[in-house]
């Protein structure tokens, strides 16, 4: 392929972005294992994350996850076949769920990191 | 001269699949509000959040449902990042990433992860189940 190709078409370009958000999220997920292993540091040696810095780079991360998800569990309809009573259950359904999965789980996860926090 | 033309099933392949696809999944699902929460909403001092302060983020570590649930969210996901980008590399016009080594570098990489993961969790906080 002709280098830049990913450039030509708005559709190649949005592809590339997608593929691309497993950096940002990798990232992301190692800062937070880092984060796990700095509680070991004892009350005085823990830093809270509240750096200027870390908000950009969890704003920038935050944008590419928002991608993946809206991308990934968009696909569902596609991928997911399901039968009920013999009958397919439309992709549009199947999308909906996976969306309602999405929404319920930001809530109980949300609620728990905000309800053990003081 | 006699040919077997039994397929096997491809376990390893199954495998993999399987990890991108829930890995994938998983990101899609609960990563966006971790971010959210941990990375703004608690830093810029919005709401309070459990790993804002030492005695409440050891507390919840200890938990072994939160370490187990810690250990997926971490792990899973990097099996689904290391297939990504390694064809990410290839549409790229990087062939080597098609390659042995280059899946043991991007798939490895990700048991590496898993395996540091376990460790972090298991050696950061002591189990407790209060």
């Amino acid at each position: 392929m002709p280098a830049g190709w990913w450039l030509r078409k708005r559709h190649y370009f949005m592809y590339v972005v997608r593929e691309f958000t497993a950096l940002p999220m990798a990232l992301w997920l190692l800062w937070l294992l880092f984060d796990i292993k700095s509680a070991g540091a004892g009350p005085a040696g823990f830093q809270p994350p509240r750096s200027t810095g870390f908000v950009i780079f969890s704003a920038v991360c935050l944008v590419f996850a928002m991608y993946h998800s809206w991308t990934f569990l968009k696909l569902a309809g596609v991928i997911i076949h399901l039968n009920v009573l013999d009958k397919p259950v439309p992709p549009r359904l199947i999308v909906f769920t996976m969306f309602a999965l999405w929404a319920l789980a930001s809530i109980v996860i949300g609620a728990v990191l905000i309800g053990f926090g003081r | 001269m006699s040919t077997d033309t039994r397929k096997r099933p491809a376990y390893a392949h199954l495998f993999w699949w399987f990890m991108f696809a829930n890995g994938g999944g998983l990101a899609a699902l609960v990563l966006p509000v971790h971010i959210l929460v941990q990375g703004l909403l608690g830093p810029l001092g919005i709401v309070p959040v459990v790993d804002q302060h030492h005695d409440t983020w050891i507390s919840v570590l200890g938990n072994p449902i939160v370490k187990l649930y810690l250990l997926v969210l971490i792990s899973l996901p990097f099996f689904h990042f290391a297939h990504r980008l390694r064809y990410l590399l290839v549409d790229f016009g990087v062939h080597a990433a098609k390659s042995v080594p280059a899946q043991v570098i991007f798939y490895g990489g990700a048991v590496v992860v898993t395996l540091v993961t376990i460790w972090v969790l298991l050696t950061t906080a002591p189990i407790s189940f209060g």
